[in-house]
């Protein structure tokens, strides 16, 4: 049992990575727009889809696809934001944006159903079978290709949020929205841009998740709920713990699927949500008061 | 504001309860006018407008006099309809089960206590949005035991109940009838009662509520759980309406974000909004399933951006946006 345990752990924390990146958006968008994006899941099937019909109908490397897919997840991420949450991110009343979520959820979900069927779908390229061999865990070129992309990309929102003018006014406007908004920030272009980032960050996920898995429309909301518990995880919020959050979640699947009996791997992880939701409302790690 | 325009309108409010009286007189009557009731599309559609009316009144009374967002509608509505096929499979009260109130009665208990174990470290520890993804977890961990435990649940290919004892349209069409007016009732009188009072104060200020010595525990668990019993029953009718229940089709989704959609679509936190919704919303899912008939999610997705989008207070509130002059 326990010469499989690295293996586990390591398998787990590949996995986790997808996790990370998606929550590290959620983390951003609720930051500023205090919304959990329940969308972010479908969002991230739409642009795995996306990725296979690059792959499939003009033979686009997934990786190197992200150089279209990227962009385009930029643009949905601000017309998004502008035609649709702009009025309701100013409502006091947060169930209009989070109901528009769901909107989008429905409205996604179920046009992907129409357009790819239900049937679930793959990126098979000739890497997909490579596999490396380091101490003797068997680690797949994808996975962790998957890990060095969420690692890319949660370095390069950090470097963003500490180094740019605009990623300092993201930071402040999650710490407090009113005196952000007194100090002469614009806070619809902050949102819009936390927005944006998140939509990205799903569509650097989505295209990890299209080398690695299979995936099907219906797919999007128990990843957006996966998220969302690496989120808790980490602390709602907290965008370094986000990502920790997703890893450790990840690790929590892997080892709940290897030595429970087979099923209850959901219920552990959502248990373990309800657990820390209950008793450490604020994240595993530390600093409730570290947001962004 | 809502006591001036009470007492303002109060001359006024004879004229409502008429009206309410006529249309369920109405309602009641309405099986006798169409010719061929069991194969009656518009007997069906009342019938699941009464079932939505029931589970969203549940979802208004905790989210929109309460405002604590509750993601866990499903979960009691499954737990209500698997009560049903498992006491009357198991022969358990020994009574008719077809339209059984005992066994309805029971399949709005069991929610009840499960409300209560989970409301109470829920509610106590839990605000806003965390309070939403616990319920939310719940509902997710129920759905699992319901695959797993396949000895009392039938696992993923769920419970069949016997279905010969079926032989009309119409009790099911009172029944409904029936739960809808108990659920606006329920809700009506408790909202209009000190309870009622106390959760809205809770809504507006839960800090300001418990220093004026409101206990907001109690208050916030107890419309948990009285939603839990709505839910319970309208899952009830719905598995002895399906015969064949499994978490696909009573802990769906749907039966999540369908109330909600309905209560905000009409109005939250008023008597009549989701009412309204679940007409509107049943009639538009209707005829999206009769014309388009794979498209017609997408559209359900459209219309719940727009009416956020256009009119965030919901039918209900468009009134007052056009006699009110900005």
């Amino acid at each position: 049992m326990i010469g499989v345990l690295p293996q586990v752990v390591v398998n787990g924390i590949l996995f986790g990575t997808m996790y990370g990146i998606a929550a590290v958006g959620l983390s951003l968008i609720f930051g500023t727009m205090r919304l959990i994006f329940l969308a972010q899941g479908t969002m991230i099937v739409l642009f795995a889809y996306l990725c296979f019909w690059f792959f499939t109908l003009l033979g686009l490397d997934p990786y190197l696809s992200l150089v279209l897919v990227v962009p385009i997840a930029a643009l949905i991420g601000m017309g998004f934001y502008y035609g649709i949450f702009k009025e309701a991110a100013a409502l006091e009343d947060k169930n209009v944006s989070l109901l528009l979520a769901v909107g989008i959820m429905y409205l996604v979900e179920n046009l992907m159903l129409v357009l790819w069927t239900p049937n679930p779908r793959s990126v098979v390229t000739e890497y997909t079978g490579l596999v490396f061999r380091p101490f003797g865990i068997p680690i797949t070129f994808t996975r962790l290709m998957a890990l060095v992309l969420a690692v890319i990309s949660a370095g390069a929102v950090f470097l963003f949020l500490k180094k740019t003018l605009i990623g300092t006014a993201v930071r402040a406007a999650s710490e407090d929205m009113t005196s952000t908004t007194l100090m002469g920030i614009n806070p619809n272009w902050v949102n819009a841009v936390a927005f944006t980032i998140g939509i990205i960050l799903a569509a650097v996920a989505g295209v990890a998740m299209s080398t690695v898995y299979s995936f099907d429309p219906n797919y999007g909301f128990v990843f957006a709920i996966k998220a969302l518990i690496a989120l808790t995880l980490g602390g709602i919020g907290n965008v370094y713990g986000a990502l920790l959050g997703g890893l450790l979640l990840g690790v929590i699947e892997s080892s709940a699927a290897f030595y429970i009996p087979g099923g209850w791997t959901e219920a552990v992880s959502y248990g373990v949500f309800l657990l820390v939701l209950i008793f450490r409302p604020y994240g595993l790690f530390g600093g409730s008061i570290k947001k962004a | 504001m809502q006591q001036i325009k009470n007492y303002v309108t109060a001359d006024k409010r004879y004229i409502k309860v008429i009206i309410g009286l006529v249309l369920v007189i109405a309602l009641a009557v309405l099986p006798f006018f169409i010719q061929d009731v069991e194969r009656s599309y518009f007997i069906y559609f009342l019938f699941l407008v009464f079932v939505y009316i029931t589970v969203a009144q549940s979802w208004n009374l905790v989210a929109g006099y309460a405002g604590q967002i509750s993601l866990g509608t499903h979960a009691f509505f499954g737990l209500g309809a698997y009560t049903t096929a498992i006491v009357w499979l198991h022969d358990l009260t020994k009574t008719g089960y077809y339209f059984d109130p005992v066994l309805m009665l029971l399949s709005g208990l069991v929610p009840v206590v499960l409300a209560i174990i989970i409301g109470i470290p829920l509610l106590s520890r839990l605000r806003g949005d965390s309070f939403a993804f616990g319920t939310l977890g719940v509902g997710f961990i129920l759905t699992v035991v319901f695959v797993k435990l396949r000895t009392v649940t039938g696992g993923a290919d769920g419970l069949h109940i016997p279905s010969l004892v079926y032989s009309s349209k119409l009790p099911y069409y009172y029944t409904g009838l029936v739960l809808a007016l108990f659920s606006i009732g329920t809700v009506y009188f408790i909202t209009r009662s000190r309870i009622g009072l106390a959760l809205r104060a809770i809504r507006e200020d839960e800090t300001s509520a418990a220093s004026h010595g409101v206990p907001i525990l109690y208050y916030k668990v107890f419309a948990f759980a009285a939603a839990a019993f709505l839910a319970g029953l309208g899952g009830s009718l719905y598995a002895i309406y399906l015969f064949h229940i499994n978490p696909d089709s009573v802990m769906n989704l749907n039966w999540l974000f369908y109330p909600i959609l309905m209560c905000v679509l009409g109005g939250n936190g008023t008597i009549l909004g989701p009412v309204i919704g679940a007409v509107f919303a049943t009639a538009l899912f209707s005829f999206g399933n009769i014309y388009f008939a794979r498209m017609h999610p997408v559209f359900s997705g459209l219309l719940i951006i727009l009416v956020m989008k256009f009119m965030p207070g919901g039918l209900v509130g468009l009134k007052d946006k056009i006699f009110t002059r900005r």
